[in-house]
């Protein structure tokens, strides 16, 4: 066996350059074995500093070619030794090449490999056979392996496990994913080293804890270097909308700016918003034609592919695109950042802010683009909230148990598993350090009967243990079938879009969600990777389009596209109201808005730090409350909710509620008195929970959020592409299983998951707490308004909107009809 | 609160029915379209748990509108058996049962797109199976919503729903019925079915069923 080698020593000597500290510190603490978490902004050298530690502790050079014998061909390269673990298929490419110029250089024996959901059969089949020396992957991936029935066998000579962009991860389901899936390589091999990599959060230790537990070791990368923020203002603030999202109004301005840099990403909160953006500079600029792209999550792996290289090769001027750039890879040459709407967190706007400037001694500068009047304010405190540093933290989900319920039967696929053992595995991860026997128990069921044993459901077997009690799956389809759902943990049912060609076989050009395709009939246009299309056909998963033009488009909405303003910025925000409110506006933001808050000083109040401001309106739709406590959207719906049932529990009323990130709107369409009803009992921090889970059963929140848990847990099942339609018999909606749990297994452990998560997540209860009880300290600003203030605006024409009730429903369904007949009849005059 | 909404169609007087189904007093008779019968059974089987009571929901259910009205024969149009996989031991002695209850009472099935796979009832159920049309009084009875050049049609197959909108941006969906000048489609009866939102076409007529009532829509 030869010795260990330095290599980082030897390749970073004979390029002349000089490892950083923190590089150092990783490679001195992967030697003695220990695991960790590395703290670097992206570009910072954070790659090679867990690679080389992988290498010096785990390569060995290649054997020279000796005397006696002559090499004839490339020596095999080493078993698997290394995983990486990217959160983004796109970011694996790059992540092989980076790690294979080391490899070639000192001429280690050591394969690098590709398995995501994008690697080939055939690439998969050799992979079958063996694994490379590092294999780069997924988390959804990973657990796939693990459903392999040798999956312990080709795990065995691994000996170190590296988690890029940690911070994407940790915060999510697919997190989960990962936190069990590495308790299993742990228990096969406590040896293991595992290395966190991640953006700076605003919990550092929490991030550790979750991957590698207590005994990890923390590791600081270079610092952030300079960032500017600065703001695109219009021209004046008359003409400027007080609503909307999209931001075009600011096109002139954007189109200057592009024009006078070389290379500059555009980034929209939204795949929608980067479609209408990248359609408009087209048709403002027609000789951009092939100088601008468009990138977002839902193109073709191809397009995407294509987009990303041009960037890196400077081929494009600009880019629109969406997160699907935040992460990874560096495009040197991109000049500018410009981000079209709110940021909606310090976090993300520093991390798009570093896609700039590169180049050294050049500070990373990032360019807001508001897309209405209010965002002005945001854009003047989100720069203040950057400057201080105030980042977000981001918590791992806790116990979820769709995710459990899904890798039982992942476990039992590999290779299968005794309870008792996988129990203790599984309270090593994080998430389920407190699973409870009770919950376990209930998993166990669910996989094996379909619910508790009480009401086993015949017919039902999904994993069962074997004569030697090894649970394992029986029936191949339903393997099969699980196989194919374990990616799918973050994405909606979703339907390829290709271009129509008699024999088949059009150009595929990406996904959309299946609910706007079917909310189209063939021959509408919709605006899609770039292009206007037509409609012509839809089967088998797939929606044939084909070229069209001059037609009115749709744009398609995707779900998640929406994330509520961090208490961080939200914060910000309010203080910068606070100062206007004292005559403060000392930044070119405020100033230029100074005109609208004088509007909203005048009409009813600015927002103050020490005020709760609420307007009442009555208008034809209603009797309207505005509320502003400048908590997030996610917070404002848990409040809206939670007050339209404390106000509706003795009097049947129903509210329609909108929400947006600096208030709430209850609307209901018989007479309240709000003046009368807003008492500080409303607001009682008493009885919180049982009523906001009240609320929760008398709105529509936990079903939406039932949707993903029943994907996640096998309930739904979108199906197998292109599979014959017969299969679609088999499918019903996630809405339709839960009115059925609903109505009959009304304790089926994934509703309260619902329910709990509507509670930890959608609401985020613990923040809802805590913004009751700043209400309580504040004094209730109260205004009647004659007409919607700029702060009420965005919230009256806002459309997505949750509904609560407690009316019956026979007197709703009579009030709406004879709303209609009313509107039906012959005008009146009043 | 009115459970049934007398209507005049095609020159003949239906009942339509707040538990989704049609009364026809002229013929005594009972329509009822897509129940799917042991929809949940077949999801059991492939792995996907739905919990039990559907199947007797929708039986008691059948047995609560043969109390309330005097029928001679019950008219499935079409969907009575979801899959192959619904013939489950628990699902047909369910069904058993509640036919040996009503042992006077005849039945006939419209095959529909679910029957033809799952395959026939079993022949102790005492069901006639038809193909669509099948003619009484005025209409085709179907289970396909075609027009028929000659006879009002009564179908299921699209489990219509259609979305009321109010004051205050409010918002219900509802199952309905959905009557054309040529073709009549009912709800479907079914506790474990979907529906599909519909437009109103010009000359049609929306009844929607929500809490014990029917309401024409206007």
């Amino acid at each position: 066996m030869p010795k260990a080698v330095n290599f980082a020593k030897r390749w970073f000597a004979e390029r002349g350059w000089k490892p950083f500290p923190f590089q150092k510190e990783v490679w001195a603490a992967v030697a003695r074995g220990e695991s960790g978490l590395l703290h670097a902004s992206t570009g910072a050298g954070k790659t090679y500093s867990v690679w080389f530690a992988a290498l010096n502790q785990f390569a060995r050079p290649a054997p020279g070619p000796t005397e006696q014998k002559p090499r004839k061909r490339k020596p095999v390269a080493a078993p698997l030794s290394v995983l990486w673990i990217t959160p983004m298929r796109a970011l694996a490419a790059d992540t092989a090449r980076a790690l294979e110029v080391p490899l070639q250089d000192l001429q280690i024996p050591w394969s690098v490999g590709l398995r995501t959901g994008d690697t080939s059969s055939s690439e998969r089949a050799k992979q079958g056979r063996r694994l490379p020396s590092a294999l780069i992957t997924t988390p959804e991936s990973l657990t796939l392996l693990l459903t392999r029935a040798d999956a312990q066998a080709t795990m065995s000579t691994l000996k170190m496990v590296v988690v890029d962009e940690w911070h994407e991860l940790i915060g999510n389901k697919r997190g989960i994913q990962l936190q069990l899936a590495l308790a299993r390589l742990r228990q096969w091999n406590p040896q293991l080293v595992i290395w966190g990599l991640s953006a700076t959060l605003g919990n550092q230790e929490h991030a550790q804890q979750v991957l590698v537990g207590d005994r990890g070791t923390t590791v600081h990368g270079k610092v952030v270097k300079e960032l500017i923020v600065d703001t695109l203002l219009p021209p004046s603030i008359e003409r400027f909308p007080w609503a909307g999202h999209m931001g075009l109004r600011m096109l002139p301005q954007v189109l200057a700016e592009v024009d006078s840099c070389s290379s500059c990403l555009l980034f929209t909160n939204t795949r929608a918003q980067s479609e209408v953006w990248y359609q408009a500079l087209l048709e403002a600029r027609p000789d951009w034609a092939g100088l601008i792209a468009l990138h977002h999550g839902s193109l073709s792996r191809e397009v995407r592919d294509w987009v990303e290289r041009a960037l890196k090769e400077g081929h494009l001027k600009a880019v629109v695109c969406t997160s699907s750039l935040d992460l990874g890879v560096d495009f040197l040459p991109v000049e500018r950042v410009l981000q079209i709407g709110s940021a909606k967190g310090v976090a993300r706007l520093m991390q798009r802010a570093g896609r700039s400037g590169h180049a050294p001694g050049r500070p990373s500068r990032v360019t807001l683009v508001p897309t209405h009047s209010l965002e002005l304010v945001e854009a003047a405190a989100a720069r203040d909230a950057v400057n201080a540093r105030l980042i977000e933290p981001r918590e791992s989900p806790y116990k979820p148990l769709d995710v459990l319920v899904q890798h039982l039967v992942s476990m039992a696929l590999g290779g299968g598993f005794t309870p008792d053992a996988l129990l203790a595995e599984v309270r090593t991860a994080w998430a389920y350090r407190d699973l409870t026997d009770e919950e376990w128990e209930w998993a166990l069921a669910f996989v094996r009967y379909g619910g508790l044993s009480l009401t086993a459901y015949p017919d039902y077997r999904r994993v069962e243990p074997d004569e030697d009690g090894i649970w394992r799956v029986p029936d191949a389809r339903l393997a099969r079938r699980h196989r194919m759902s374990v990616g799918t943990i973050v994405s909606d049912a979703s339907i390829n879009v290709k271009y129509w060609s008699k024999g088949g076989g059009g150009g595929s050009l990406g996904s959309v969600e299946e609910g706007f395709i079917a909310r189209l009939k063939p021959g509408d246009g919709f605006l899609f990777s770039g292009r206007l299309l037509e409609l012509v056909r839809v089967e088998n998963m797939t929606a044939y389009v084909k070229k069209a033009t001059g037609k009115k488009a749709a744009v398609p909405r995707w779900n998640g596209g929406r994330m509520p303003l961090s208490n961080e910025l939200a914060d910000a925000v309010v203080e910068k109201f606070d100062a206007a409110a004292r005559g403060d506006f000392s930044s070119p933001e405020m100033h230029i808005v100074s005109p609208l808050l004088e509007v909203q000083r005048q009409w009813s109040a600015l927002p103050r730090k020490d005020t709760l401001l609420a307007e009442v309106l009555k208008s034809r739709e209603g009797w309207h409350l505005f509320l502003y406590p400048f908590a997030g959207r996610h917070v404002h719906l848990g409040l809206a909710s939670l007050l339209a049932w404390r106000l509706s529990r003795d009097t049947p009323l129903t509210f329609s509620i909108a929400v947006n990130d600096y208030g709430f709107e209850l609307l209901s369409a018989t007479p309240i008195d709000w003046s009368e009803r807003l008492s500080t009992q409303l607001f009682s921090e008493d009885e919180l929970l049982a009523d906001i889970i009240a609320s929760l059963n008398a709105g529509e929140l936990a079903l939406r959020r039932f949707r993903e848990i029943a994907r996640i847990a096998g309930l739904v099942f979108s199906g197998y592409p292109g599979a014959p339609k017969s299969n679609r018999q088999l499918q019903a909606s996630s809405g339709l299983f839960f009115e059925v749990f609903k109505q009959y297994d009304a304790s089926n452990l994934l509703l309260t998951q619902a329910q709990e998560e509507v509670l930890r997540q959608e609401l985020d209860v613990a923040r809802l707490e805590q913004t009751l009880s700043r209400i309580n300290n504040r004094t209730l600003d109260l205004h009647v308004i004659k007409r919607p203030t700029p702060m009420a605006f965005p919230l009256l024409v806002e459309r997505m909107r949750e509904s609560l009730s407690t009316e019956k429903l026979s007197d709703r369904i009579a009030r709406m009809v004879s709303d209609l007949e009313k509107a039906a009849g012959p005008e009146v005059m009043t | 609160m009115r459970p049934y909404l007398s209507i005049q169609l095609a020159g003949a007087e239906l009942w339509l029915l707040a538990d989704k189904a049609i009364y026809y007093p002229a013929e005594r008779a009972l329509l009822i379209a897509d129940a799917h019968f042991g929809k949940a059974a077949a999801y059991r089987r492939l792995g996907q748990p739905v919990p039990h009571g559907t199947t007797d929901d929708n039986l008691q259910r059948l047995d609560a509108l043969l109390a309330s009205y005097d029928c001679d024969r019950l008219i499935f149009l079409g969907d009575f058996l979801h899959a192959p996989e619904s013939h489950a031991a628990g699902t047909l002695s369910a069904i058993q049962a509640w036919r040996d209850k009503h042992h006077g009472l005849g039945i006939t099935l419209i095959r529909g797109n679910h029957d033809k796979r799952a395959g026939d009832p079993p022949p102790e159920l005492r069901m006639e199976v038809v193909e669509e049309p099948m003619f009484l009084g005025p209409y085709a009875l179907q289970h396909e919503p075609d027009p028929h050049p000659d006879f009002h049609v009564l179908a299921g197959h699209v489990h219509p729903a259609y979305r009321l909108y109010g004051r205050g941006r409010q918002r219900l969906r509802l199952p309905c019925f959905y009557v054309l000048p040529r073709v009549s489609l009912l709800p479907a009866f079914g506790a474990f079915t979907g529906g599909m939102n519909i437009d109103r076409a010009e000359n049609s007529k929306i009844y929607v069923v929500g809490d014990g009532a029917v309401w024409e829509a206007v």
